[in-house]
């Protein structure tokens, strides 16, 4: 069970780092955090995680396949039965 | 012009990285019967991000291109069944992750599970940081540095971390998508962060800044 704020007063750095996967899911204010105010390892660790998460908004995605990928799928679905249940991919879906 | 009756609120699920995007639900609904421009739209609609997804995990313009278009094909066969109980690009994320995991299993893992190829062995993953003092990252990451030390997460790490941190999953939706436990995403997503730094902080001490 996740403890609460003052029962991590004295915790040791691994207890309070085994804690820091629920801690950060609870976006709480972990600077507030008992532990932190006199470790500055694991404060130096929080700041380092915080950061990397922050940064990795960075990586959206800015590649686009080329233009080739389309043309073999599109050559690959002319092949498949359409996903209405029609015969081919560029029939129209026939209604009954 | 207030009518005194409350507007239905507007669906907020899905909000953050997934806003509503015009053309997309016409285009689903024509997918879904057969029409093969409609499906182009989505692809224009939706590739970058199932190419990005492949290219963060291979590592390689190729096969990430051949993953792309498996993707797609597998969409195209199976968009009849969807049914719009999760918004359209989660949905679809999730048949380009399963893609993904297919392929990395067969390449390297035929024979390990899921939980497996989502836990790398124990020298890959992170240290725990009792007493190692010495550098911090603040400020020191840029993208290109960041995009490095990602592509050499190991594969389980990598993808809990791109799909949490980088395209902003919740660990519910990943779980769904892995078919994993929250808490075993939320424990991966941790190791992931844990050995970024484990790896940004080598690097930083390989190539110290100019």
């Amino acid at each position: 069970m996740t403890k609460t704020r003052s029962d991590r007063t004295n915790m040791t750095c691994a207890e309070f780092q085994d804690q820091l996967p629920e801690l950060f899911e609870s976006h709480s204010d972990l600077s507030a955090e008992e532990h932190l105010k006199t470790c500055e390892n694991c404060s130096a660790l929080v700041r380092d995680l915080e950061y990397i998460a922050q940064q990795a908004k960075l990586l959206l995605p800015i590649h686009d396949p080329s233009p080739g990928v389309w043309d073999k799928i599109d050559a690959a679905i002319q092949r498949e039965p359409s996903p209405g249940g029609g015969a081919g991919g560029n029939q129209p879906p026939v209604r009954t | 012009m207030s009518t005194g009756q409350t507007a239905p609120k507007p669906v907020q699920q899905h909000m953050r990285r997934n806003p509503p995007i015009a053309g997309e639900a016409e285009a689903i609904q024509a997918a879904q019967g057969g029409d093969a421009r409609a499906f182009e739209t989505l692809y224009a609609l939706h590739k970058r991000r199932v190419y990005s997804l492949c290219l963060r995990m291979l590592g390689n313009v190729a096969e990430a291109e051949d993953l792309t278009q498996e993707a797609f094909l597998q969409l195209y066969r199976k968009i009849a069944t969807f049914r719009g109980d999760s918004a359209f690009s989660t949905w679809l994320h999730r048949l380009a992750v399963n893609v993904v995991l297919m392929h990395l299993r067969k390449k390297g893992l035929p024979q390990v599970s899921l939980e497996e190829t989502l836990e790398p062995s124990q020298e890959d993953g992170p240290r725990k940081d009792i007493g190692a003092r010495d550098l911090m990252l603040s400020g020191s990451i840029d993208r290109v540095t960041l995009e490095r030390a990602v592509e050499n997460l190991p594969p389980g790490y990598r993808l809990v971390f791109v799909l949490h941190d980088v395209e902003g999953y919740e660990h519910n939706e990943i779980a769904d998508m892995l078919a994993c436990s929250i808490g075993n995403s939320k424990s991966q997503l941790h190791k992931a962060r844990m050995k970024l730094r484990d790896l940004l902080r080598t690097g930083a001490r390989k190539e110290p800044a100019v």
